[in-house]
């Protein structure tokens, strides 16, 4: 008999089960034993442990599943369907003597390795390590997914069970007294993010007990309306004893104090027992549950380490975006991540609060490059993202990574579009912007404009999807072009933010297209759009006036109060005076610890104070901005070639001589390989304004091997390599074998460069160069790495072994001049 | 247990650098000083150990209660004479990978300082924990710290290591498929207990996995690890 958690969810309160780990041990099972094979070997003993906690009053056992997945199981001579399929027997045999009406849950805790960026688990193998769990486990009544800490790993698991079954799901995470859990999620990330993709409750086990809980519950009820589950320790373990501290009489005493944040579901963790749960059952059914009414969730979005309420104005930084970009295009095309990582970071440093991610480009795989994208700067970046694309598939595969709840740019008023995206937004549980234009074009009136975002809206609801995750764009138009429609963009963004109650969002630097001073233009229309109720603006944040006109605005609405913010950013501040156009420098260099280093005297062959001497001179001195602005200048007057081979090259030399000399050291060579990287990047941004041909001496591809993710040796190797005018292609670090062979044809490369860290990943170094040769591929190999030997290297058949950074310039000068 | 970060060892830091004896320049202490101000600020430090009985087996050392057998000559002449001893592990967080991540984007030197600034910040967690350990086992000798893959101990037992520490969960360590602790800036690692002096136990680069190819040796140096 199936029964029906969905129901049971009607009533007051719901009592869980206690700790079965606690119960195992009590029992004689040894640390470390897996088990769930006792669901095999000792069935008599999980039946009783799950009576006795049906006896206390349980209205859900957890079946003994919790570990029971493909990684954890792997060498343990049993299958996952095997322990679930025996793990749910066991408990329903329990129900049945004891309880009948009792529910029973598949009960799956995380996989056992984390997900990267921090883990070498990729989001779809812990996809299908959840999904098989899910189907092993049809029998349960429905799925919990417990003590887990990082988001995106969770978000995998309610995907798996949601597209593999129809079970109820609950989701706990667990969370350390700094309200965080081990992987830096936060409480209404957690909230947001699990609420959005539609789990039936959600709440915390583990890790504290109902005390230091509290300030934990009393949070997560801000940011859901979903039914809350609780399930604590049994109060903190002694480090010595392992003996936890809070007995089942207090225990219960601090769970009625609980109550008080509306509570659905009691239950216990580690350390709890039958008498916990007891206690607790008669503590509910003596003083009944208090049944607290919800406010409304206010609009918020989220990454896992950081929720951005749009309860003032932000800024959407809009310069992850090809268009009209040719840098931005070229690396693009080239895979260069790390630029566009570089530009995120300059947009965070500068105030953007969120970033738009579009990656559309004829001639690459939008939606891998939306997924690669999206993961890369989620591994860095700690802003909420904004998917931006028009291809629904793009949207799905970006949607899925996403940890957190992202935005969605976007849709219009068109039937067709709102029935492909809509779905998606839902599904995942984003918010999403609504264009105010339909297949007739963007209408010129504002009260037209104001029925499309009406017509959004009520859309968007009839999906599920809340009012407060609707975001209305009215559209910029062009002012030299549409002069009168300025007025209706903002009558429109006023009505739909007043009337409809909506959140509004606006790009911005589209007003001054064709105009002079367009700086001027855009941050005064700006200033117009925030006083009409502008939420969310999307403008680059670098320039300094959009993110100032923002900044001011705020202190003079009295939302930054006391003016701190305004202040902590511009008491300090040179203050532009002026604004005058492409002379604008950028208000606040940080130069953290560059001016002043200590490098060898240097016999810079250049003439005391020309600009190729200063270029020299700030290549050794580790000067990154003199080298770039220096560069800049001599591109001027000067041939970049001879750039490269008569400054940079000798000045890199130079310092090359002395590293080797042992005088100068790593971190130095490093400042001065930047200097060096700096000058490159003005180098390329000329050339390809100019449309000549990039420099290159040649294309060589660099990986950290399958299964290593130290890939800081690999990088410095990368940034000497272009520092001599080669162009590197980086496939990052875990790099699978195949994934090598497939960029060496690719790119036609007669070089490649392994690295491996770990004595663990010499034999993928080994795997790696195997497939090369069995590929009968025309290309040398070098290697290195902090374990490797000439003679290992020697021994898997590498061409070089390189001892460092420097000398895989000199291998790459042999191998292709 | 939860530990605070205490001032790092900057030269430890520029030994990691290959600085051996040389002074350190200014641009990088600027450096160590940025990184050891976020790493205070950011990273979220823990460590746990649990004492055990251990007991000669013929495979090897068996942690009693536990399914663990430690193999290899190794650790059996590390825990020599000793009749307990503690497993520990400790991590600085996956922040400190964040961290090292981040500037490797925006500032390369910045990024192999912090790298460095975190092996030490984590060494030094291991330091308090052995104070702990000394603290609580006050009629103990103990042994240095030997870690998994050090000699013959295999580092293949890493994840059973874990797990009958239960560290995932107590302090979110992970191992991977080759076997690396995740968090990368994490340790584990085995102390003796014993109630007679330790003896002949210098720690030294006899036993040491990375005699062959260590690159202080090679400048006459010492890791004194």
């Amino acid at each position: 008999m199936v029964k029906s958690f969905r129901k049971l969810l009607e009533k007051d309160y719901i009592i869980f089960d206690g700790a079965m780990g606690t119960m195992l041990q009590a029992a004689g099972m040894k640390m470390g034993e897996i088990p769930e094979t006792l669901n095999v070997t000792n069935p008599q003993l999980l039946i009783e442990i799950h009576s006795k906690y049906l006896t206390a009053g349980a209205d859900v056992i957890y079946a003994n599943t919790f570990g029971a997945n493909g990684y954890k199981l792997e060498g343990s001579g049993y299958s996952v369907e095997q322990l679930v399929k025996a793990a749910i027997t066991n408990a329903r045999t329990a129900c049945e003597q004891t309880k009948p009406e009792a529910c029973v849950a598949l009960d799956v805790g995380p996989i056992g390795q984390l997900l990267a960026p921090a883990g070498t688990l990729s989001f779809e193998e812990a996809y299908d390590y959840y999904k098989e769990i899910v189907l092993a486990g049809q029998g349960a009544d429905l799925v919990v997914f417990e003590t887990m800490t990082d988001l995106l790993e969770c978000k995998a698991a309610v995907l798996a069970a949601k597209e593999n079954s129809n079970l109820p799901i609950v989701c706990t995470m667990s969370f350390e007294a700094n309200m965080r859990t081990f992987t830096g999620c936060s409480v209404p990330s957690m909230a947001l993010t699990l609420s959005g993709l539609g789990v039936d409750a959600l709440g915390v086990n583990c890790s504290l007990g109902p005390k230091e809980l509290e300030p934990i519950v009393a949070e997560m009820v801000q940011w859901t309306n979903k039914p809350i589950v609780m399930k604590p320790n049994a109060g903190l373990p002694d480090p010595v004893t392992n003996l936890y501290n809070c007995l089942p009489d207090e225990f219960a005493e601090l769970m009625k104090n609980l109550r008080q944040y509306g509570i659905k579901v009691f239950g216990g963790c580690c350390g709890t027992n039958p008498d916990y749960i007891r206690k607790v059952a008669q503590m509910l059914e003596k003083e009944g549950n208090m049944v607290v009414a919800r406010k409304t969730v206010q609009a918020a979005v989220c990454s896992a380490t950081k929720v951005v309420t749009i309860s003032e104005p932000r800024i959407i930084g809009e310069r992850i975006n090809p268009t009209g970009k040719k840098i931005f295009k070229e690396a693009l095309l080239n895979r260069d991540m790390d630029y566009i990582l570089g530009q995120a970071l300059e947009q965070t440093g500068a105030g953007a609060d969120i970033l738009d991610v579009n990656v559309g480009l004829p001639g690459i795989d939008e939606k891998q490059m939306m997924v690669d994208t999206v993961q890369a700067l989620q591994a860095i970046v700690d802003v909420p993202l904004q998917i931006d694309s028009t291809i629904p598939e793009v949207l799905d595969a970006a949607l899925r990574v996403y940890n957190g709840k992202p935005i969605v740019n976007s849709v219009n008023g068109e039937d067709e579009t709102m029935e492909k995206i809509f779905p998606l937004v839902k599904k995942y549980g984003a918010a999403v912007i609504g264009l105010t234009l339909d297949k007739d074009g963007i209408p010129v009136k504002a009260e037209e404009r104001f029925a499309i975002a009406e017509k959004i809206m009520n859309r968007a609801m009839e999906y599920g999807i809340p009012k407060e995750d609707v975001y209305i764009d009215c559209l910029t138009l062009t002012a030299s072009a549409e002069q009168a429609g300025v007025m209706e963009t903002l009558e429109a963004l006023h009505r739909v933010k007043t009337e409809l109650g909506l959140k509004t969002v606006l790009g911005v630097s589209n007003i001054s297209f064709g105009l002079p001073n367009r700086v001027l233009v855009n941050h005064i229309f700006l200033t117009m759009a925030l006083t009409n109720g502008l939420d969310l603006a999307i403008i680059n944040p670098n320039v300094y006036e959009m993110t100032g006109a923002i900044k001011a605005y705020k202190l003079l609405a009295n939302i930054d109060q006391n003016s701190v913010d305004y202040i902590k950013t511009y008491a300090n501040a040179p203050i532009v005076e002026k604004i005058v156009p492409g002379k604008r420098e950028k208000a606040q260099q940080s130069n953290e610890g560059k001016e002043s280093t200590s490098h060898v005297n240097s016999q810079n062959p250049h003439e005391e104070g020309s600009l190729e001497g200063e270029l020299y001179h700030a290549v050794m001195k580790g000067l990154k901005n003199e080298g770039a602005q220096t560069t800049k200048e001599l591109l001027k007057t000067k041939d970049s070639m001879d750039i490269v081979n008569g400054i940079l090259i000798p000045a890199l030399d130079e310092i090359g001589v002395e590293f080797e000399k042992g005088t100068l050291f790593l971190p130095q060579l490093i400042m001065s390989a930047s200097v060096a990287q700096a000058a490159f990047e003005e180098i390329r941004k000329y050339m390809i304004q100019n449309n000549s041909a990039p420099i290159s001496k040649g294309k060589i591809v660099i990986a950290t091997v399958k299964g290593d993710v130290h890939d800081i040796g690999k990088n410095i190797v990368k940034v000497l390599l272009e520092n001599y005018g080669y162009e590197v292609i980086d496939l990052g670090k875990d790099v699978p074998y195949q994934a090598v062979v497939d960029a060496i044809k690719e790119y036609d490369v007669k070089l490649v460069g392994l690295s491996a860290l770990m004595t663990t990943t010499l034999v993928s170094m080994k795997e790696t160069i195997e497939l090369i040769h069995k590929n009968e591929l025309d290309c040398k190999i070098m290697v290195g790495g902090a374990v490797l030997t000439p003679e290992y290297a020697k021994e898997i058949h590498a061409d070089f072994y390189s001892k460092d950074a420097k000398e895989s310039v000199d291998i790459a000068k042999r191998v292709l001049g | 247990m939860n530990i605070t970060l205490e001032k790092l060892d900057y030269k430890e830091a520029a030994r990691y650098l290959g600085y051996g004896n040389h002074e350190l320049d200014e641009a990088s202490k600027k450096l160590m000083e940025a990184c050891e101000k976020e790493l205070m600020k950011k990273a979220r430090p823990k460590s746990l150990y649990r004492v055990f009985g251990i007991q000669n087996v013929k495979e090897g050392i068996l942690v009693e209660g536990t399914n663990l057998v430690l193999t290899g000559d190794s650790i059996r002449q590390h825990l020599k004479g000793c009749r307990k001893a503690a497993l520990m592990a400790a991590t600085l967080s996956d922040e400190a990978d964040r961290l090292i991540r981040t500037f490797q984007v925006t500032d390369l030197a910045k990024a192999v300082i912090m790298d460095s600034m975190a092996s030490v910040a984590v060494e030094q967690i291991c330091d308090q924990t052995e104070q702990e350990i000394r603290k609580e086992m006050k009629d103990y000798y103990q042994t240095f710290r030997f870690g998994l893959g050090y000699g013959d101990l295999p580092i293949q037992l890493q994840n059973q290591f874990v797990r009958t520490l239960n560290a995932d969960r107590t302090i979110g360590l992970h191992v991977n498929e080759s076997y690396m602790l995740v968090p990368t800036k994490s340790v584990t690692a085995v102390i003796g207990l014993s109630k007679e002096p330790i003896k002949g136990q210098a720690k030294g680069c006899q036993t040491c996995n990375m005699r062959e190819r260590c690159k202080f040796k090679g400048t006459g140096g010492h890791c004194n690890g």
